[in-house]
């Protein structure tokens, strides 16, 4: 394991995408701050980078509702492509950022601070289902190769 | 020479979204002053019932027609048919701006059961997302006019006589021509609608809509619907029967359709909502899952979909026992296409 406090770069190509390493990761390919029995989330700076500018976001469920790991629960539109989205760890909805519903440019301009998404609540608590910063930068690792063919597939 | 007016619906987008109303405002006020035009402004054909004012007028209309809207042609130019709306599909040369790639998407000669009753007019589909602003529509709508004009004189030309059969009860005639004083050949026989009746807001409908030219009449889609939306009309080809018994938000029958011939055009994802068959090219990249979504096939998704829609109407769930082809068995193992492969890419991945 390197260092704590520095974060990772994944180079995407020509691309860095930057990787606090403060930060937990989920699967889904959003980062995961964890305070007070609350997780917060956000996307990571590789999903921005695969999505760029964000033009669209829609969530279908509410502050309140009880998430299954990887439930559906949102659409996003960007000006490259579009996904629905998924519950990144089992728990309860707590706080949506209400501000992206208006305005969604801060996930490109901001993903870590104000481009936040929502907080849950862990049904598990702390991390459970995360990863760490190098575990993250592994798993891009891992699929990048595989990702760009199915990139260059579809466009 | 004989003039024709052609007639240009705007077909509003359902919502109060103020940039797609903004554009059909600058549209309609960019429209009424071309000359030889029609200009009139409906609510979404989508929603529109058989009853509705504007449904009506699409009806009373019998020349070529030009139809701006917020659907893909496809989903528009059938919507239509079904509707009783019927012509020769005109060609729009507008197409989506984004797309700097090769146009290799070019969709196979279709091989369906096609259209019956066509009349012999022009409809020209053309989607509103194609541009930001009205000009590139107004200059295609231009170019369309044309091409009627010069369609119909050769027509003239070559049956000497021209003759208007007027079918259905009488109309409201109204027979001037403001612009020239000449007696317009569907100017005669319009019935005049109000602004008011034309834009009565309907209420939002959901229901599939099938393309003819792609239908092989197959049977699968009426086998797997569980709700009665299918039926067969007089002469044995499948039809949208009761569309209200269909459940929002389910495209079930879509994805089991082996031809990609049903369509819903308010749907999320372009190849169900009547995208252009074949041009995956032109469209979003769908990151689904990349960021986490179900391995799942169509056929699996579709039955998923059924078996929700089943429970929500407190009936038993069926899974895969009803209503799925075999054909997937039996299919000849036929070289991989691009598609194949990306599923296999996808499924190979560790998400």
């Amino acid at each position: 394991m390197g260092s704590v406090s520095e974060p990772l770069t994944f180079m995407m190509g020509k691309y860095p995408a930057v990787l606090p390493a403060e930060l937990r990761y989920a699967r889904n390919h959003m980062w995961c701050r964890a305070a007070d029995g609350r997780a917060r989330f956000g996307f990571s700076s590789y999903a921005v980078r695969l999505m760029q500018d964000v033009y669209f976001l829609d969530w279908q469920v509410n502050v309140g509702d009880v998430l299954e790991v990887k439930q559906s629960i949102g659409h996003i539109e960007t000006s490259k492509a579009q996904s629905d989205l998924f519950a990144p760890i089992a728990g309860k909805l707590a706080v949506i950022n209400e501000e992206l519903l208006k305005d969604p440019s801060a996930i490109n301009v901001d993903n870590h601070g104000t481009g936040w998404l929502f907080d849950m609540e862990h049904a598990e608590g702390g991390d459970a289902g995360t990863m760490s910063v190098q575990e993250y930068y592994q798993f891009l690792e891992a699929n990048w190769e595989n990702t760009q063919r199915i990139l260059k597939g579809q466009i | 020479m004989s003039r024709h007016r052609l007639t240009v619906v705007i077909s509003q987008a359902a919502g109060k979204h103020p940039v797609k109303r903004a554009l059909e405002e600058a549209l309609v006020a960019a429209l009424i002053m071309e000359s030889g035009l029609d200009v009139s402004v409906i609510p979404s054909l989508y929603d529109l019932s058989p009853d509705h004012t504007g449904r009506l007028f699409l009806e009373s209309v019998h020349g070529d027609m030009v139809v701006l809207s917020w659907l893909f042609p496809r989903a528009a130019f059938w919507l239509l048919d079904r509707d009783g709306i019927k012509g020769h599909l005109g060609e729009t040369l507008l197409k989506p701006a984004a797309d700097d790639d090769d146009d290799d998407g070019e969709p196979e000669a279709p091989r369906g059961i096609g259209a019956v009753d066509v009349p012999e007019r022009h409809i020209y589909c053309i989607d509103l997302r194609d541009a930001a602003t009205h000009d590139p529509f107004i200059d295609e709508v231009r170019r369309i006019a044309a091409e009627c004009r010069t369609r119909r004189e050769e027509k003239d030309r070559a049956a000497s006589k021209p003759m208007m059969v007027e079918l259905g009860t009488s109309l409201t005639a109204n027979g001037t021509n403001g612009t020239n004083g000449v007696i317009g050949e569907h100017a005669a026989t319009m019935p005049t609608f109000t602004a008011e009746q034309l834009l009565q807001a309907p209420g939002r409908r959901w229901y599939p809509v099938i393309d003819y030219s792609r239908c092989t009449n197959c049977m699968e889609c009426i086998d797997f619907c569980l709700f009665g939306v299918y039926g067969v009309d007089g002469l044995e080809r499948i039809a949208v029967e009761n569309q209200d018994n269909c459940k929002r938000g389910c495209p079930a029958c879509s994805r089991v359709c082996p031809e990609q011939a049903i369509m819903f055009p308010d749907y999320k994802t372009p190849a169900i909502a009547g995208a252009p068959v074949g041009a995956i090219g032109s469209l979003k990249i769908d990151l689904t899952r990349l960021f986490g979504g179900e391995a799942k096939d169509a056929v699996a998704q579709a039955v998923a979909e059924r078996d929700r829609e089943l429970v929500a109407d407190g009936r038993d769930a069926v899974g895969m026992s009803v209503g799925i082809a075999k054909r997937q068995a039996d299919k000849p193992q036929g070289p991989k296409d691009d598609l194949d492969n990306l599923m296999d890419a996808l499924d190979s991945m560790d998400l």
